[in-house]
This record gives C-alpha cells, structure tokens and sequence, in this order.
C-alpha cells in the first residue's frame, strides 16, 4: 500500500506528491517511490501541482529515486512546479538535472 | 509592530512540520506573504533537521530551543541546542554540478539556508549552539 498519489500515463509514472515534502514526509515518498517503480514503468514524472514545499530532504530522496529510475533504463523529470518549489530547486541546481516542465503531457515527452 | 513566538523543541524529526506549521500561522497573523514564512520555515527545517540528525543524534539530554520574532519588515529566529560545538556558516556546502549519475546524495541544506537568508550569525555560549537568521520580508 502507498499513499503517494499516482498514476500512469502513456508508460509513464506520474507521482503527485501533496503538500510538503519535508525531513519528516521524505522517507515515506523514497519508500513509496522505490515501491512504484519496481512494479511500474521507469519513467518517472514528478507531478509538482499540489507541492507548496520541498527542503533538501525531499531533493535527496527525489534524487535516489531517479537514480534508480536511470540504472533500470528510464529516467525523471518534474511538472508544474510552483515558484516556492522553482526556487529550492534552482538553488540546488536541479533544475538543469531533471528539467522543469509546464504540463504533466510536455514532461512525459520530454522522457520519450 | 512586533509578535514573537518561543518554542522548546523535542529531539525528534517530525519537530520539523510543527515548525513549519508555526512559521505559516505566525507569519498569516503578521502579514508576512506565504511563500515567505514557507522560505524561512524552510530554512529552519534544515538547520533543526541537522541538529537532531547530527548534533543531538542518540542523546536523550538533546535539547533545543527557537524563538522567532518579526519586528520592522524583518523575520528573526534564534535557534539554539546543546550539542557539540557547530558551525554551520563554516561548513562545506555541495557545489550545486553533475547529472543524475554523478550528483552526491547529500549536502544540499545548507547551500539552502545560505542562498535564502539575508543574515546568518552563529555564536558558541555556555555549551549551546547559537545560530541568528534574518530574513528581510517583501511586500507580496
């Protein structure tokens, strides 16, 4: 069981996590994730609609999951981020790691 | 105008989204914009997060305190802990380069609380670490 929203569009994996992702929501969202994608596809899309807050934790986790999501021949990238989360992201340079997309529809081409 | 809050801290994570919660309502009544109060409670979660994952990790004497105040157009916090001495203005940050493969895991929440906060000022005093940040508040 996961309580990570998400859902799979066009072979991809669409993970909209909600609210923050912070020190203490980090572990369950890497677990979570690790757990979709073993048994889902392994491109991932961060789905960022419903995110108001990411600290590094969350960068962290984000990172060893496309990590892993890369080694099994797919890869990440992130949707809809709002500024709040743009900016943690920039700052880490992030941004210019996994891309940042507009819509859920451009970042699943953008992995194709 | 000026509001402060004072807030004992247990050595626990999950410390962390009480904190957050704190800054989001303090800063609501105050009339400091959200997506500010959320870049300050951010930087606190990293240094809170630090303490109680490095300093104070197994301690059962682990204590922390943090009083935030908001006074001329200006978000203050004073964060304060019993561990080993600490400097996090001196501390290494992670270059923010490399892709997926090559990026170290790690060393990110600093870098933060550096590029976010406008002053940072860390004292050593009767055995606790003593860390001020400022964070200047725009109009929204």
């Amino acid at each position: 069981m996961t309580s990570l929203n998400h859902e799979t569009v066009n072979g991809a994996l669409v993970l909209k996590p909600a609210r923050r992702i912070d020190s203490n929501s980090a572990k369950a969202f890497e677990d979570d994730a690790a757990a979709l994608l073993e048994n889902g596809p392994k491109k991932v899309v961060i789905d960022a609609t419903d995110l108001d807050y990411i600290s590094s934790a969350g960068l962290r986790v984000i990172l060893t999951t496309a990590k892993k999501a890369k080694s099994a021949g797919g890869g990440l990238t992130i949707a809809c981020a709002k500024n709040n989360v743009k900016e943690v992201l920039a700052v880490s340079g992030f941004d210019n790691i996994f891309g940042l997309h507009d819509s859920v529809a451009q970042a699943i081409s953008a992995l194709a | 105008m000026s509001a402060r809050i004072d807030m004992s801290l247990a050595n626990d994570v999950q410390e962390v989204a009480r904190v957050i919660d704190t800054l989001e309502e303090f800063g609501a009544e105050n009339g400091v914009p959200a997506a500010q109060s959320l870049r300050f409670g951010l930087a606190l979660d990293e240094l809170i997060t630090n303490i109680i994952s490095y300093g104070l990790a197994g301690r059962s004497d682990g204590t922390i305190s943090l009083a935030i105040e908001h006074r001329d157009g200006v978000l203050h916090a004073e964060l304060a802990d019993n561990g080993p001495p600490f400097d996090p203005l001196q501390a290494e940050t992670t270059p923010p380069a490399g892709d997926i493969e090559t990026r170290e895991v790690g060393g990110l929440g600093l870098t933060i609380v550096k590029s976010f906060m406008d002053r940072l000022d860390y004292r050593r005093v009767d055995g606790f670490n003593r860390l001020t940040l400022e964070m200047n508040v725009k109009a929204a």
